[in-house]
């Protein structure tokens, strides 16, 4: 799990382009959106995209990723159960 | 130096001056971008997510601003009557390519939403103005040169409605990622009380940016 919320971190800061934070910058628990990392709606489209391409999940109803983009390790556990490549 | 009676930012992948200073720096092309964007603004993260049109429209806007003195958030009057007219060649041409190449291939179909909302031209006018809170009026027009008769009659007409008092204005143009040239000034009503000369302002400034 350690592992792929690593990669998860990396793949993140790289599709949405957040220069200036590195993976250890990223709280586990804290949330993605809002006061976190500050992330906005065009972030989280780019996120189920993210998830589709690298993890295989194709997430059917978009209001979903409000709670599986809660936090790294939401967000890690939920592909660690859906993914499938 | 002659005057143009303009404060003025000019910038290409490997120029930048402000008001005919040079600015010093290492990096080109978008790299260029971020070594201006970490050297002389750095409080908009938003910035690494722009394109590079948004991305040399914002810049060059900063380091105007900044040399003018201008306040960030200025009266309520003041940000209702502060305009931005933009010109450029090739509208989101570079953006629509990085957005194309994520829809290419059918077997690896991915359209990122990101890459997307930089295809409009006019995008750079709106990340400009959320980041300063003005709230006029703005437009990006698509010239095959920098006309700058036709640049000086559009600024012209922008001041006839009953709210504008000032321009942000300016050429932004991208063909590439490091590819990209842009010049931002402010234009008052008073500066287009006659347009010839207005005109001549501008190719001051353009032949600064050609050379």
């Amino acid at each position: 799990m350690e592992e792929l919320i690593l990669k998860l971190k990396q793949e993140i800061i790289e599709v949405l382009n957040l220069e200036d934070v590195k993976p250890e910058d990223i709280d586990n628990d804290a949330p993605l959106f809002g006061e976190g990392l500050g992330l906005d709606s065009i972030d989280a489209l780019e996120l189920i995209v993210l998830m589709e391409k690298n993890y295989g999940i194709k997430l059917q109803d978009p209001a979903k990723g409000k709670e599986i983009f809660k936090s790294i390790n939401v967000m890690a556990d939920f592909i660690q159960k859906n993914r499938t490549r | 130096m002659e005057s143009r009676g303009l404060d003025f930012v000019v910038l290409n992948q490997g120029f930048v001056s402000v008001n005919g200073r040079v600015l010093e720096h290492e990096a080109e092309g978008n790299a260029l971008l971020s070594e201006l964007y970490r050297g002389h603004i750095g409080d908009w993260p938003k910035f690494f997510k722009m394109d590079t049109l948004s991305k040399a429209g914002f810049v060059a806007t900063e380091l105007l601003l900044k040399e003018i003195g201008e306040p960030r958030c200025g009266s309520e009057e003041f940000i209702r009557s502060r305009a931005i007219v933009l010109f450029g060649s090739t509208a989101s041409l570079c953006a629509d390519r990085n957005y194309q190449e994520t829809i290419q291939d059918k077997d690896n179909y991915y359209p990122s939403p990101a890459l997307f909302v930089y295809t409009l031209p006019n995008i750079v006018t709106g990340e400009i103005a959320i980041r300063n809170h003005w709230r006029g009026e703005s437009s990006f027009y698509v010239l095959e040169t920098p006309d700058v008769e036709q640049m000086a009659f559009h600024l012209a007409c922008a001041f006839q409605d009953n709210d504008t008092e000032s321009i942000l204005a300016g050429w932004v143009d991208s063909t590439m990622n490091d590819d990209f040239q842009a010049f931002m000034t402010v234009i008052r009503k008073e500066d287009v009380a006659d347009v010839d000369r207005l005109a001549a302002q501008l190719q001051l400034i353009i032949n600064d940016l050609n050379n």
